[in-house]
């Protein structure tokens, strides 16, 4: 009469290895976002800097209507328009100072259309405008003139 | 006289190497994985110029109708009551670390008021740089004069 021996695998068993492989890969597919992590850069003024007072009329001064219709020194504009309307003035003087003054009622996204056309000038205008201000309505109650 | 041993062909798909393919994956998820902390839906503006936000920035969020969270880009977004909250908000983040970026996830149609007290805020507490989310601007809404 003939006995089988039960023999036992010295190895670890690896089979189920894959199964849990894919299951991490589904749960970390259905998890992961694509998140936006992009967007413009708004340098504030520090205090420590010596920021010299801007009289108004040296400045250009581009106004953001409630529709988001735009006035450029009070002259109606469209966008497209507005680096054509600075670049003579960036010409003679490269920090011409420029206020983006949003009205209260107006969008968030007029706001973002003018910063982001003004800092674009470099590839259509060939220069860059840097001084760029976007006072705040504390700002402009204290200090305008 | 010996005839010599016919060889035999699997049949079988070889799966050996499956788990290390499945394990490769799992790790190119984990390092790319960004673990957002803001989840609020707004409808971002769109501009061509994007710049890379900074890991770990410190969140503002306002939606359409004027609700603000805040995170300090180490836990997920809270809201605040108000426009006037986020300056004590922003004055902490400040303090503990002050070359802090903030991003500003607003809706684009949000009116510019909440915004403006916003910036405000964030001027007052000394921030130094704010990113204004956005998404790509394509060309087809370039065109549109969007």
């Amino acid at each position: 009469m003939k006995f089988k021996r039960d023999s036992v695998s010295d190895e670890i068993p690896t089979a189920s290895m894959a199964d849990i492989a894919f299951l991490l890969i589904i749960y970390f597919m259905v998890t992961t976002t694509f998140a936006a992590t992009r967007g413009l850069d708004f340098s504030l003024p520090q205090e420590e800097q010596d920021t010299p007072l801007v009289d108004k009329e040296e400045s250009v001064l581009i106004e953001i209507q409630p529709g988001g219709a735009l006035l450029v020194d009070g002259k109606a504009m469209e966008l497209d328009q507005v680096l054509d309307y600075l670049k003579p003035k960036l010409e003679r003087n490269p920090m011409k100072p420029v206020i983006i003054r949003p009205d209260q009622m107006a969008e968030y996204g007029g706001m973002v259309d003018v910063f982001d056309e003004l800092r674009q000038a470099p590839d259509k205008i060939g220069m860059p405008v840097k001084n760029v201000s976007i006072p705040t309505q504390r700002e402009i109650e204290m200090f305008w003139y | 006289m010996r005839l010599s041993v016919r060889s035999t062909q699997n049949q079988g798909i070889p799966t050996a190497s499956m788990a290390d393919i499945a394990f490769l994956l799992i790790i190119f998820f984990m390092v790319t994985i960004n673990f957002e902390v803001d989840k609020t839906t707004v409808l971002l503006p769109k501009t061509a110029l994007r710049l890379e936000i900074p890991k770990k920035s410190a969140y503002i969020s306002i939606t359409e109708a004027g609700q603000i969270r805040v995170s300090s880009g180490e836990e997920i977004s809270v809201p605040v009551p108000g426009p006037e909250d986020v300056l004590s908000f922003a004055t902490g983040v400040v303090a503990s670390d002050p070359s802090k970026a903030f991003v500003l996830k607003a809706d684009s149609t949000v009116p510019y008021s909440y915004v403006d007290k916003v910036i405000d805020a964030l001027k007052q507490a000394k921030a130094e740089v704010i990113y204004l989310l956005s998404e790509q601007e394509t060309i087809d809404t370039a065109g549109a004069g969007g």
